[in-house]
C-alpha cells in the first residue's frame, strides 16, 4: 500500500497534465476570490451612491459578477470532480 | 450681396423704377436672367455625384483635354462663373490637380463666348419669348417630379426659359428706353472712355455676378446704338476681368489649390484685358477683317461684339496657355500653402519598419494616440475634458453646468486631431505588406478595425451634434434632461473604458470587467426606450422629439460600442488567462443579465 501510495505520488509529479489541471484549479480559485472582493467593492460604491444612471450601472456591474462567479463555480465543481474520478481510478 | 450695399442699391432701384418704366423692364430682364443662371446652376448640381466626377477625371488628364472640357462645359451650361466654381470645389476635393484647372479656366473663358454669339445672332433677330415659354411649362413639368434627375433636367431647362425670357425683356425695354433716353450721349471717346467704360463693365458684373448678363446688356444696347461701339468693346473687357470675383469669391471657402486657381482666373482674365486694352485698335482692325469673312454686315455693331469677344478671349488663351507650368510655379509662390497645426504620427517611424513585431507595437501605440485624440473630441462635443474624468465632481452636474449650447467644430477637430494620424497609419500598415507570417498580419488588421471603429465614433457624434444642440436649448425640460442623459452616458462609458485600462494595468481581471461594459450598453439602451416612450404617452414630450431621441439613442449605442471594440483591441492586447476567458460571458448569458436586471 505504502510503495502504491509513493508510486501515485511520483507519477502525478512528473504527469505535466496533472500539474497543469491543479494550477488551472487555482487559478480558478484565485480569480473568485478576486471577483467576490470585487462584488464587495461595487455593493459598497452602490450604497454609497444617489446618482440613478451610477445605480444602474452598478446594479449590472453586480449581475455580471454574480453570473461570472456561478459559472466559475460550475467550472470549479467539474474540475474538482474529474479530479476525483481520476484519483479513484488509480 | 453685402447688407449694407443692399441698402443703398433697393432705395436707388426703386427710384429708378419710379422715374422710368423702360428702367424698370432692363432692371426685371436682368433679374429674370440671373433666376434661369441660379436655375441652371441648380439643374447641373442634380448630376454631381458620381457621373460628373468620373468625367472629369477622365476628360482632365492633359492640359488640352481640360482645354476642351472647360469650353464643353461653358458653351453648355452658358456660365464660365458656374464651371470655374465647380473646379475650384473639384481642385478643393483633390479631384483634379492645378493645371488640369487652369486649362479648365482657358477653356471655360472661350467656352463662355458661345453665348455672346447666341444673344447677337439669335436673341437680337428672333423673338425668342416664343422658345422660352415651352421650355418654362416641360422645365416646371419636370420640376415636380420625384426623381433627383428629372427634377435636375426640369431645373436645367426652366433655367434655359429664364434665359431667354430676360433677354426678351432687356431687348424690349431697351427699345422703349432709346426712344427716352440716349445713352449715346454719355459716349466718351478715347483713352478715358476706354478706361472708364472697363471700369464700368467690372463693376456691373462683380454687382450681377454674371459675364453673361453685362454682354446681354451691352449687345442689346450697342445694338439698338445706346452707346457707341468702342465704349462696348471695353465694357466687354470689364465683363471678362469682372467675371473673375465670383471664382475668387467661391475660393473664400476653398482650400489653397482652390484660391490658387482663383488667382490664376484672375491673372489670365487681368492681363489679358491689359493686353488688348493696348493693342484695342489692332483688335478691332481685326474683328472687322474676320466679320467681312464671315458675312457680317459691317453696321452690324451686336454681331461684331460677339466676335470681339471670342478673340479678345483666344487672344489670351494664345499668350498664356503655352506657360500653364510657369503660372502654377507663380502661383505655388504667392499663394503658399500654411502647415495647418495637424496632429503628427508619433510613434510610425521608418526604423520601426524593420520587424514585424516593431510593426505591429508603432501601430498600436499609434492607435492608442488615435483613442486619445477621438475621445477628446467626443468628450469636447459635450463640454467636456478628458481631466473631468477624473475630478470629483460628478459628470452629469459639469454637463447640466453647460447650459448655453457649445457648438464644437468636430469637422475641424477631426481634420486636425484625426485624419492625419489615421492617414499615416493606414498608409503604414500598406507599406509594411504581408509577407510576415500571418499572426502579423492579422494583428495588423485587427488594429486598422479599430481605428476605423474609431472613425465612426466621431461620425455617430457628429449626427447627434446636431440634435444635441438644437434640443437643449429647448422649453421642454423633458427633452434637456434626456439628451443631458445621453451624454451623460457616453462620457461615463469613457470613464469605465479608462478604469478598465487601469485595470490592464493593474491586473483586475480587465477581460470580465467587458463583460460589465457590453451589459451596460445594452441596458441602457433598453432603459433610454423606454423612458421615452413613457415620456411619449406621457405626453411630456411630442412624438416628433420622441422620434429625433430614439434616433440619438442609436446613435449613442453606436459611439459606446466602436469606443469598446477599438478599445478591446487596442488595451487588451497583451494574451489574458484561460481561466479569465474562461468565466467570459458570450452574448446570450449577457443577454440573460440583462433580462434579470429590467425584469426588476
Amino acid at each position: 500500500m505504502k510503495i502504491e501510495k509513493l508510486l501515485h505520488k511520483l507519477n502525478a509529479f512528473f504527469d505535466t497534465d496533472k500539474y497543469k489541471k491543479r494550477q488551472h484549479i487555482e487559478d480558478l480559485k484565485k480569480i473568485l476570490l478576486k471577483l467576490k472582493k470585487k462584488e464587495r467593492k461595487i455593493t459598497h460604491a452602490l450604497q454609497q451612491t444617489d446618482d440613478e444612471s451610477l445605480r444602474e450601472h452598478y446594479q449590472t456591474e453586480l449581475k455580471i459578477i454574480r453570473a461570472q462567479r456561478i459559472k466559475g463555480i460550475e467550472v470549479l465543481q467539474q474540475l474538482k470532480e474529474r479530479k476525483k474520478t481520476e484519483y479513484n481510478l488509480f | 450681396m453685402h447688407k449694407a450695399l443692399l441698402l443703398i442699391v433697393i432705395p436707388l432701384l426703386s427710384y429708378g423704377f419710379w422715374l422710368s418704366d423702360a428702367f424698370k423692364g432692363i432692371a426685371a430682364g436682368v433679374s429674370i436672367f440671373l433666376f434661369g443662371m441660379l436655375s441652371l446652376e441648380q439643374g447641373f448640381k442634380a448630376f454631381t455625384g458620381g457621373v460628373l466626377e468620373r468625367i472629369l477625371q477622365k476628360t482632365t488628364d492633359t492640359s488640352w483635354k481640360s482645354f476642351g472640357f472647360g469650353f464643353l462645359s461653358a458653351t453648355l451650361m452658358q456660365s464660365s462663373g458656374l464651371v470655374s466654381i465647380l473646379t475650384v470645389s473639384f481642385l478643393s476635393a483633390g479631384l483634379l490637380d492645378l493645371v488640369a484647372g487652369i486649362g479648365i479656366i482657358f477653356g471655360s473663358n472661350l467656352g463662355t463666348t458661345t453665348g455672346a454669339w447666341l444673344i447677337a445672332g439669335l436673341g437680337l433677330k428672333v423673338n425668342i419669348a416664343t422658345y422660352a415659354m415651352p421650355l418654362l411649362v416641360f422645365g416646371v413639368l419636370c420640376i415636380f417630379q420625384k426623381g433627383k434627375q428629372l427634377k435636375g433636367i426640369g431645373y436645367i431647362l426652366t433655367g434655359l426659359g429664364f434665359l431667354l425670357l430676360g433677354i426678351h425683356y432687356m431687348k424690349d425695354s431697351f427699345e422703349h428706353f432709346e426712344s427716352t433716353v440716349n445713352l449715346a450721349n454719355y459716349a466718351m471717346p478715347g483713352v478715358k472712355g476706354l478706361l472708364i467704360y472697363t471700369a464700368i463693365g467690372i463693376i456691373a458684373t462683380i454687382i450681377m455676378q454674371s459675364s453673361h448678363a453685362t454682354m446681354l446688356l451691352t449687345i442689346t444696347a450697342v445694338s439698338v446704338h445706346q452707346i457707341t461701339y468702342d465704349n462696348a468693346l471695353a465694357l466687354v473687357i470689364g465683363a471678362n476681368i469682372g467675371t473673375t470675383v465670383t471664382a475668387i469669391i467661391a475660393s473664400f471657402g476653398a482650400n489653397i489649390q482652390g484660391k490658387r486657381l482663383a488667382g490664376s482666373h484672375l491673372l489670365i482674365n487681368l492681363f489679358t484685358g491689359i493686353f488688348v486694352l493696348i493693342f484695342i485698335k489692332e483688335l478691332g482692325i481685326a474683328v472687322d477683317v474676320i466679320s467681312a469673312n464671315l458675312g457680317i454686315a459691317a453696321s452690324d455693331n451686336a454681331m461684331k461684339l460677339a466676335t470681339f469677344h471670342s478673340l479678345f478671349n483666344l487672344v489670351g488663351i494664345i499668350i498664356f496657355f503655352p506657360f500653364i507650368n510657369q503660372q502654377v510655379m507663380l502661383l505655388e509662390k504667392i499663394f503658399i500653402e500654411k502647415r495647418p497645426n495637424i496632429f503628427q504620427p508619433k510613434y510610425l517611424g521608418s526604423s520601426a519598419m524593420d520587424f514585424p513585431e516593431t510593426v505591429v507595437e508603432s501601430v498600436r501605440l499609434e492607435s492608442i494616440h488615435l483613442y486619445e485624440n477621438a475621445i477628446h473630441i467626443i468628450l469636447r462635443t459635450f463640454g467636456l475634458y478628458k481631466s473631468d474624468l477624473q475630478t470629483d465632481v460628478s459628470l452629469k452636474q459639469l454637463i447640466e453646468q453647460n447650459n448655453a449650447p457649445i457648438e464644437y467644430d468636430i469637422d475641424a477637430s477631426y481634420e486636425k486631431r484625426i485624419k492625419g494620424i489615421y492617414s499615416a497609419i493606414i498608409a503604414f500598415i500598406s507599406q509594411a505588406g504581408f509577407t510576415w507570417q500571418m499572426t502579423q498580419s492579422s494583428k495588423l488588421s485587427w488594429l486598422r478595425e479599430a481605428n476605423k471603429h474609431l472613425v465612426e465614433a466621431i461620425k455617430d457624434t457628429k449626427h447627434l451634434q446636431k440634435n444635441w444642440l438644437r434640443f437643449r436649448a429647448s422649453s421642454n425640460q423633458a427633452t434637456i434632461n434626456e439628451y443631458n442623459k445621453i451624454a451623460y452616458q457616453i462620457a461615463l462609458h469613457i470613464q469605465k473604458i479608462e478604469n478598465f485600462r487601469h485595470e490592464i494595468e493593474s491586473n483586475e481581471l480587465p477581460l470580465l470587467s467587458l463583460d460589465t461594459l457590453k451589459a451596460t450598453i445594452r441596458n441602457d439602451d433598453v432603459q433610454m426606450n423606454r423612458a421615452i416612450e413613457t415620456l411619449i404617452r406621457e405626453r411630456k414630450i411630442t412624438p416628433e422629439t420622441g422620434s429625433s431621441l430614439i434616433n440619438d439613442s442609436a446613435y449613442m449605442r453606436s459611439i459606446k460600442k466602436n469606443l469598446l471594440k477599438a478599445a478591446e483591441t487596442l488595451f487588451l492586447h497583451s494574451a489574458t488567462g484561460n481561466v479569465e476567458q474562461q468565466l467570459a460571458l458570450n452574448d446570450t448569458e449577457i443577454n440573460d443579465v440583462i433580462q434579470t436586471v429590467d425584469a426588476k
